[in-house]
């Protein structure tokens, strides 16, 4: 009988937990792995089971490790059991996998514990007594584990700190400065005097459109007497629509947004820009953020929801797809869809690097493998949809298509408007259970799990007790109670207008990340940002409006020497800016930017050679649009995922096959060929230089004129003298060289009436203005 | 990268430059590169290398181990035998097979003992087959991955999604490079891209300018190397030298040191455009040279490849670490046999050449060279009953791979596969085992190369791998 229920209890073990069976039906377990009988003696908890645990088990499934999703520090949860099932079954030691583990009957070449003596056969027949007759546990307080408190700074709920009392408090303009100041003064130390105007409005524009300010907003700014100048400026920059342009683009970053499929084909994905621009209008209307988080995370489940909600969930259709994939494996990349899809979710907007308990649990932080599986099951259940996209307004279509042609000639029929659909996601109607993949392989399913959050986290409480799901995630991630969500936030607003975050590690906010450098400013930035509403526009411009933001950049070898990386914050950083800028400043600087807003991506002028190469997978990749489109601004450049716009690639841009939470910023002489020679980027160089040879003035006016479309300062003498200089040199040079000038001059008609011959100088001189360090840096 | 490090760093190379021997100890490709990185810089072997730098030869679509390197005589004896079901244990995922109508199907091709050693491989590899005596061949590999993309990316990457660092990305990320006008890391593509494309040579999170750079080899071997029309050199210098005189002007005023990367980085863009044509101009090799390498052959593919192989020796010799060949055609899902013969055409006589003229220039003995593939075939037939327009199908279980030079111990066989080829049974070596390998035959332990991105330390080998200590000279 004994023997009987032994195989019974093994194989449902089996078949519960692993896809090996441990043994056949005629297999008879071997001596030692036989299971000891129950102690036929009184047990008692404390003298008897708890220093076998103590000893024994607690270091790895503990409050600290949880090794396998199990802890057997409190009743409840060995009674809930790790990734393998329940470790206690009151009543029935024979089913427990606490007993099974320490005899080696559980899972294959598994014996617990795993290093020292094995648990003799007292000790388990102690186990077994005491489980037998009920697993009593005096003490064990059930309800005090239910949430698991850690103490690690990011899992508690963030708390407004008090403003610090400074010495200095004339240099404050806002909290934020106060909470820098204190900690420069606690170390002896100052911050540094504001940044000229000039270099202000550059810096902001930026920052904020991600677009050079013309000499003309340069000098209103410079002149602007009002009292509050810099914050009209501010309020001015951002209700301008480039400014969801420029944000925008930060959030597909993490959307890992792109405009093809990836994978083998890598074809062209002709909808994505649908979500993009729902993203850039989020930012330009300064949708709440929790509202843009719920409607992204499970928008779809909104009650009656909209267009603008469905769209929303693009979010998740930005993954990579494989349309190559053999029929046997169609299931294997649904999961790795929905895995992409878990593991990005919780790198934006949680900052966990959830992804690492895939196949384990987290070695670092209190996410155990079953909940990372929990976390998978809210995905598991989404399926692709599409939904109809309004058709742009005729109205719109039209002005844009004749602006489109207005370069080759006229509009002669009127075409329609095309009608696209838009990418999005539903749950599916009979929606896959889910299980934990043990080691990661979706083959092997482990327990099964239902949609939950983990318990370090805030409880999640659905909408229906029995069924929760996308939605209801969504609805606790932006929940003020999370204490990660505004803090991920903020420490990204601060990234992208100091260089570098307060978090450094803005994708980790565990406790491998690297911990803030400002711990109190980033705490009250998070309860600020919650309690103005989630606006992002306010919180931006409580930044920027600090004396923090508008300190000069300028380095001295003493405050290098003193702070190399900044993390006082005692001065601004100057930054390269992003391969997208670099694209919009120098066609602003030529005067040829077109500001026009969304729409289908375009194709700009692609290096001499490219189209005919195989890396562009997709017709559309290789067909360069004309007019206006040729203009437009890097956000709106088609992106492959195998293969990126080259001169995008050479300045870091966005590895579009997963979510990018921070770009590298290098330096390498393929960013120099790029700037020098491509067609487009010399394309800029040529439309400058024939405005500047045709603007009036004088020689050295013209050059100061060139000099300020492209870096907004007014050069000093000696910087005219070298750019004079050199335009003289080409002067003498192409004089002797017609052929070469008009070359350089350019196929598009000449300005002013001028020969190549004068035009060609100042197309020289322009490409250097364009390739200079500054032009492409915001100080 | 964090600005403010990036900051930092360049104080620490002008130091280096400064005091040292100037410029000539940086590098191109990027001057971080050459370098290292910061918190995460590696750019020193852990133990003394035995190879400086690799042309890793990728036959792409997965080679047919069978008629190329693992003669089976059981296999054909047994052609046209249905298939045993304990190939099909534990076997949930196979490719296009539909096993009723698929047979076990020997090589229809001949094999030939070569060398000192009697390796046993295709009779149409005679050429490769002289340099046996320097050969490890590898019978033994297996893969987890059954499709050309994951398969790639996997044997290229050690993960078979993308975003991981290339295993070249990874070895001129710890070393380094040893020129200063060229990238550290070249590609050479003949005929079709890998289906994977740049993940087989990115730089994954690592910095970006550790990622293999594409070369083509006629015309411009970089996008953007030549000067737009109306550009003469001696108009690009005049503006290069404005621009430094510029740059430099804003180093005094605004205090940023950086600002020197960025000249640094156009005079070597500028080298690069003279050392790039250079690197392709074929007119100084001997003509002998050229013919042994088959550079004027006129078949499909043929001469393309014979020159990669000699531009890859030229940017060998000229201290670029790390030189991928690329071709990709081994996809013989039919006509296995004659598909075989034709690419042991296009391959045989280069590669042949190749290891020649590295041995005559005494740069095979730290030049690692290696026959790659993400995948090999299945000793059966695919769908159809073994015949001369037979094909095989993808196959994970078992294939054959082989290293040479830099370090490696020739002539010698490492690992089996059973008697029909099905598994690789005796020295099994995983993907992340080749991998450590080749780090470690670069003097860098695979256990302590390590990035750390997002939150892990993350390696070529992931949680795995061991050295194939057999292959070691």
């Amino acid at each position: 009988m004994a023997r009987r229920c032994l195989l019974l209890t093994a194989r449902l073990v089996c078949m519960l937990l692993v896809s090996e069976t441990l043994y056949g039906d005629e297999t008879v377990p071997t001596a030692k792995r036989e299971l000891p009988p129950a102690a036929n003696v009184d047990v008692d908890f404390a003298r008897d089971i708890e220093p076998i645990l103590k000893r024994r088990c607690i270091r790895c499934h503990g409050a600290k490790k949880a090794e396998a999703g199990l802890r057997l520090d409190h009743r409840s949860l060995a009674l809930d059991g790790g990734d393998r099932g329940p470790a206690i079954v009151p009543g029935k030691s024979a089913d427990s996998l606490l007993v099974l583990a320490a005899v080696g009957l559980a899972v294959e070449d598994l014996i617990m514990p795993p290093t020292g003596r094995q648990l003799t056969k007292d000790q388990i027949g102690l186990l077994r007594a005491w489980i037998d007759r009920g697993a009593q546990w005096p003490g064990s307080d059930v309800t005090a584990v239910e949430r698991l408190e850690s103490d690690h700074w990011a899992f508690r709920a963030p708390v407004r700190p008090a403003v610090p009392i400074v010495e200095r408090p004339a240099w404050v303009r806002n909290p934020v400065d106060a909470f820098v100041l204190a900690q420069l003064e606690s170390e002896d130390w100052q911050p540094s005097a504001d940044a000229d105007r000039t270099t202000l409005i550059r810096r902001l524009s930026l920052d904020l459109l991600g677009l050079p300010p013309s000499p003309e907003e340069i000098d209103a700014f410079v002149a602007d007497p009002h009292p509050e100048a810099y914050e009209k400026l501010v309020d001015r920059l951002l209700s301008s629509p480039h400014f969801g342009e420029r944000w925008g683009r930060h959030w597909l970053d993490l959307a890992r947004y792109a405009d093809s499929n990836g994978y083998e084909d890598d074809r062209f994905r002709p909808d994505a820009w649908r979500y993009r621009d729902w993203v850039v209008d989020a930012f330009n209307n300064d949708r709440p953020y929790d509202d843009f988080t719920v409607e992204q995370v499970g928008g779809d489940l909104l009650p009656g929801a909209a267009y603008a909600q469905r769209v929303a969930t693009g979010f998740h259709r930005m993954v990579p797809t494989n349309e190559a994939g053999n029929t046997s494996n169609v299931e294997e990349y649904r999961i790795k869809t929905a895995k992409d899809r878990t593991n990005t979710t919780a790198t934006v907007w949680l900052g966990l690097t959830a992804g690492c308990a895939e196949c384990h649990s987290h070695k670092y932080d209190p996410l155990s493998q079953r909940e990372y599986y929990q976390l998978f099951a809210f995905f598991n259940t989404a399926v692709d949809a599409s939904v109809k996209a309004p058709r742009l307004a005729k109205k719109y279509w039209l002005a844009y298509e004749r602006a489109k042609r207005n370069f080759k000639g006229h509009v002669n029929n009127t075409p329609e408007p095309p009608s696209t659909k838009a990418l999005t996601i539903t749950n599916n109607p009979e929606p896959p259970e889910s299980f934990v993949h043990v080691r990661g392989d979706f083959l092997q399913k482990g327990r099964r799990v239902e949609p939950k959050a983990p318990k370090f986290l805030p409880e999640l409480k659905p909408r229906r007790a029995d069924a929760p799901d996308r939605l209801d995630l969504g609805l606790w991630i932006a929940s003020p109670k999370s204490p990660l969500t505004a803090r991920v936030a903020v420490n990204r607003f601060w990234q992208h207008l100091f260089g570098r975050a307060l978090v450094r590690t803005p994708e980790d906010f565990g406790t491998k990340g690297k911990p803030p450098t400002h711990p109190k400013l980033i705490d009250w930035l998070a309860v600020e940002f919650m309690e103005s509403g989630w606006q992002r526009k306010s919180i931006l411009r409580t930044i920027v409006l600090s004396a923090t933001y508008r300190q000069s950049s300028r380095l001295t070898d003493e405050t290098f020497e003193r702070d190399p990386e900044n993390l006082k914050l005692s001065r601004q950083n100057r930054l390269r800016v992003e391969a997208e800028i670099i694209r919009d400043v120098a066609l602003a600087a030529s005067g040829r930017f077109h500001p026009g807003l969304g729409g289908p991506s375009v194709q700009p002028p692609l290096p001499a050679g490219l189209a005919e190469r195989k890396e562009l997978k997709d017709e559309r990749f290789r067909e360069e649009d004309s007019g206006v489109d040729r203009y437009r601004r890097g956000l709106y450049t088609n992106v492959q995922r195998t293969f990126p716009y080259p001169a995008m690639m050479a300045f870091d841009t966005a590895d579009a096959n997963v979510s990018c939470t921070r770009r590298d910023r290098s330096t390498t002489p393929l960013q120099a060929l790029t700037l020098l020679n491509e067609r487009a980027f010399f394309e800029c160089a040529q439309e400058l230089g024939r405005r500047v040879a045709a603007h009036p003035g004088t020689r050295d006016e013209r050059l100061v004129r060139a000099w300020r479309w492209c870096l907004g300062r007014v050069p000093n003498d000696e910087e005219i003298d070298v750019l004079s200089v050199l335009l003289e040199k080409h002067r003498a040079l192409y004089r002797d060289r017609p052929e070469e000038a008009s070359r350089m001059a350019g196929t598009a008609p000449l300005l002013g009436g001028l020969t190549a011959m004068k035009t060609a100088p100042w197309v020289g001189v322009a490409r250097t203005l364009l390739n200079l360090e500054e032009f492409i840096t915001r100080e | 990268m964090d600005p403010a490090l990036e900051h930092y760093h360049l104080s620490r190379r002008r130091f280096l430059t400064s005091s040292a021997s100037g410029l000539g100890a940086a590098a191109l490709g990027s001057l971080l590169s050459s370098d290292g990185l910061l918190a995460n810089a590696a750019q020193a072997p852990h133990f003394a290398p035995r190879a400086k730098r690799a042309i890793f030869l990728y036959l792409a679509g997965g080679t047919s181990q069978v008629e190329l390197f693992d003669p089976k005589p059981k296999l054909i004896q047994h052609t046209g035998e249905p298939i045993p079901e304990s190939f099909l244990k534990n076997e949930k995922r196979l490719s296009f097979i539909e096993l009723d109508k698929s047979k076990l199907m020997g090589s229809r091709l001949g094999f030939r003992r070569y060398g000192q050693c009697g390796m046993e491989m295709s009779e149409f590899l005679p050429n490769i087959g002289k340099h046996a005596d320097d050969i490890a061949l590898i019978r033994s590999m297996y893969t987890s991955e059954f499709d050309h993309g994951p398969g790639e990316m996997f044997f290229s990457t050690g993960e078979e999604t993308p975003g991981r660092p290339s295993a070249g990305a990874w070895i001129s990320y710890g070393l380094g490079t040893e020129n200063q006008d060229l990238p550290s890391y070249v590609v050479l593509i003949t005929g079709r891209s890998p289906v994977a494309r740049m993940v087989n040579w990115g730089s994954g999170f690592l910095p970006t300018q550790n990622a293999g750079v594409l070369f083509r080899s006629t015309g411009e071997p970089l996008l953007n190397l030549a000067n737009p029309p109306g550009v003469s050199r001696e108009v690009q210098r005049l503006e290069l030298d404005a621009m430094r005189e510029l740059n430099r002007r804003r180093v005094d005023a605004i205090g940023d040191r950086r600002i020197n990367d960025r000249i640094q980085a156009y005079e070597l863009a500028f080298r690069m455009q003279m050392a790039g044509p250079e690197l392709i101009d074929l007119s100084t090799e001997d003509p002998k040279t050229l013919e042994a390498y088959g550079v004027h052959r006129t078949g499909n593919e043929q001469g393309s490849f014979s020159t990669n192989c000699l531009l890859a020796r030229r940017m060998v010799e000229r201290g670029v670490r790390f030189v991928s060949v690329v071709q990709r055609r081994w996809d013989h899902h039919g006509n296995v046999t004659s598909g075989i013969k034709t690419n042991t055409a296009i391959v045989d006589q280069p590669i042949g050449a190749l290891l020649h003229d590295l041995k005559e220039r005494g740069l095979l003995e730290d030049t690692l060279v290696v026959w790659g593939t993400e995948f090999g075939r299945t000793p059966i037939s695919q769908n159809s009953d073994p015949g001369p327009t037979a094909g095989r199908d993808h196959h994970r279980f078992a294939f054959s791979v082989w290293m040479a030079g830099g370090g490696v111990k020739g002539g010698q066989v490492v690992g089996s596969t059973d008697e029909f080829g099905w598994h690789a049974v005796e020295n099994r070596a995983s993907v992340h085992d080749f991998h450590a390998t080749m780090l470690h035959l670069f003097g860098l332990d695979h256990l302590k190369l390590t990035y750390r991105f997002k939150g892990l330390d993350f390696r070529l080998t992931d949680q795995h791998g061991e050295v194939i200590h057999k292959v070691l000279a």
